[in-house]
């Protein structure tokens, strides 16, 4: 019993890390909250359903259309928007405004999609795999398996790639990156484009495990926050952590004290470790925590 | 003890706020009942956003989850009514507001010691957290009755009409909290915060005593939320967690300070009185697309006056003051 609990807090922990690495990396390199990210999320589990329901494509070969298709979103929402906000108001301003769009993506989605609850099932979502005691559904294991490995490919591209040396310059010290010869601009909007991509595909393994609605987008910002704040900023090591570490959180309460305490026991947690270590487990000292 | 530091233009600005309010008391003889409604919501809002913003606008110290007060003080006074069923309706609600706000102040007091130690966006998380924790556990521990909802006493006296009474209940309330903040803007204590505000650690060395003053202003004004909330609840008349803690809330105060002018005491009020009049009465039959319009007005806002409209007003005044000086020579 305790066994499938945990089991299912990790799958659970793969997607709350998937969907708060983007947000992570853009708050760590850009200093930026994107408080439309989990906005960002939706989009994606909804472009899966469209995909999936119109053309009948699998979402997961759906996945790396959807990643492309957000990853030029997000650069061009930096490009035009949040650069501009961030140039001519503070930060903290910058919140304000991705919050408003966050309504606005809320209101459309609940225009196009309708307010009500949609699920991704492709033809092999009722099938699952069992280890002796331990039964997890197929779809939940591919949405794990997902994330696993874009977090794994994205911890590769920013620690030996080229433009992930640059990402990370970029992070420390933007006079110094910019003095170098990177192009500061095309460097923010490519972060912000990565971490687009990356709520696109957590939105399309959510969408596989999980039914969806409109005002789920409030829920996977504030959990990308707490996911950050446990993990550390800009680190997707961090997220990994941080998100298994909420996944298994969040099941065993609702196993063991309640099911309607998850979310308080979060919030109990985020505000805990904020206290205590707000750079988080695994943080950088990155722009947005000093 | 000398009460302010600046004394006239505290004494100008509580005779404006006075002047102010009494015009605003008579405004209910010219409206319709769907005007004062309108009217209550205003300053319901105009309260709130300058409870918020003693802390928030004068030390910098954005909070992003003032509804944790508004709904706690809402829940506390409701519990606290059913608890005191022989009282007369006056009665109960004078002790159920008051324990309202002594609990949200120790409440605020409380939580005070670790999270205003965070700064910036953290304590802005931290406090978004808080009012989710006690929209929670409101919701869900069954004693607290925030899932099943709560009937508070009707105190309506029975010669006035209901809307009215709440519109200069909230009018009477909204005045108390203007004039404390501009008591607070004026005092040593406002000060403090603007210099917290301006630089927290240069102010600390200076000899500001940083962690008292944050902590005095998050008290008040969580009380003030409080206050507001209690009334709030008692207009509704019936409450459950859902409606007294609601994210418009924890935003909406930012919005109005932001619209209006960040740190003023005027900004807020201006900031609710547009906003509540473009929301409620311009946009009121577009109820598919409200929340569209709000998030892209919010876009344009911070994109087109980062300042508000007070710095408009501001930069407007300081070109005329140079005019004036380059007429002059």
């Amino acid at each position: 019993m305790t066994m499938q609990t945990l089991v299912d807090g990790l799958v659970l922990g793969g997607l709350f890390s998937l969907s708060a690495v983007g947000f992570s990396l853009l708050f760590g390199v850009l200093g930026v909250v994107n408080l439309s990210h989990g906005a960002f999320v939706l989009i994606g589990g909804y472009a899966a359903y469209t995909l999936h329901e119109k053309l009948g494509l699998d979402p997961l070969l759906a996945l790396p259309v959807i990643m492309l298709g957000m990853f030029c979103l997000g650069y061009a929402f930096q490009r035009s928007v949040i650069q501009w906000a961030t140039k001519r108001a503070s930060l903290l301003a910058s919140m304000l405004l991705t919050y408003g769009f966050a309504l606005m993506i809320r209101n459309a989605l609940v225009l196009i999609y309708s307010p009500d609850f949609k699920s991704v099932t492709p033809a092999y979502a009722f099938d699952s795999l069992s280890f002796g005691e331990v039964t997890v559904g197929l779809t939940r294991v591919a949405a794990l398996l997902v994330s696993i490995v874009l977090l794994a490919a994205l911890a590769a591209t920013l620690r030996y790639s080229n433009i992930g040396r640059t990402i990370r310059a970029t992070a420390q010290q933007e006079q110094a990156a910019a003095l170098c010869g990177v192009n500061i601009r095309h460097v923010f909007a490519l972060t912000s484009g990565l971490s687009a991509a990356f709520a696109g595909a957590a939105g399309v393994a959510i969408g596989l495990v999980m039914p969806f609605s409109p005002p789920d987008e409030t829920l996977w910002t504030v959990n990308a926050f707490v996911v950050v704040t446990l993990g550390g900023i800009g680190s997707p090591a961090g997220a990994l952590v941080g998100g298994l570490i909420l996944g298994v959180v969040n099941t065993m309460t609702a196993q063991l004290i309640g099911a309607a305490f998850p979310n308080a026991m979060m919030f109990l947690l985020l505000v805990l470790m904020l206290v205590v270590r707000p750079a988080g487990l695994l943080g950088n000292s990155f722009k947005g925590s000093r | 003890m000398k009460l302010f530091v600046s004394g006239r233009s505290a004494w100008v600005s509580i005779a404006i706020t006075l002047a102010g309010a009494l015009l605003f008391a008579l405004l209910p003889a010219f409206l319709s009942p769907y005007g004062v409604r309108v009217g209550q919501l205003f300053v319901l809002a105009a309260g709130l956003a300058v409870a918020w913003t003693v802390l928030g606008g004068f030390s910098g110290y954005w909070s992003f989850g003032n509804a944790a007060f508004v709904g706690t003080g809402a829940f506390v006074a409701a519990l606290i009514e059913l608890a005191l069923p022989g009282w007369s309706p006056a009665g109960a609600f004078t002790v159920a507001l008051l324990a309202a706000m002594l609990l949200n102040g120790l409440l605020a007091l409380v939580i005070a010691w670790p999270i205003l130690r965070l700064r910036g966006i953290y304590f802005a998380i931290a406090m978004l957290g808080v009012s989710q924790v006690c929209y929670e556990l409101v919701s869900n521990i069954d004693a607290l009755r925030g899932a099943l909802g709560v009937n508070l006493l009707d105190i309506v006296p029975k010669d006035v009409r209901p809307e009215r009474f709440y519109y200069w209940a909230l009018l009477l309330a909204a005045t108390a909290i203007i004039l404390i903040a501009i008591c607070v803007r004026h005092s040593k204590l406002g000060y403090g915060l603007l210099a917290i505000r301006e630089d927290e650690d240069t102010a600390r060395m200076l000899g500001v005593p940083t962690a008292p003053y944050k902590i005095s202003a998050f008290v008040i004004s969580a009380m003030l939320t409080a206050m507001m909330g209690v009334i709030y609840a008692h207009n509704l008349g019936y409450i459950t967690a859902n409606s007294v803690f609601r994210n418009e809330f924890n935003l909406n105060v930012i919005v109005y300070s932001l619209l209006g002018g960040m740190g003023t005491i005027i900004g807020p009020i201006v900031g609710a009185g547009v906003m509540t009049y473009v929301t409620q009465v311009l946009l009121g039959d577009l109820l598919d697309i409200h929340m569209f319009i709000t998030g892209l007005l919010l876009a344009i806002l911070v994109l087109a006056a980062p300042n508000g409209l007070y710095g408009i007003y501001d930069a407007y005044r300081l070109r005329l003051k140079r005019q004036k000086r380059e007429a002059g020579r």
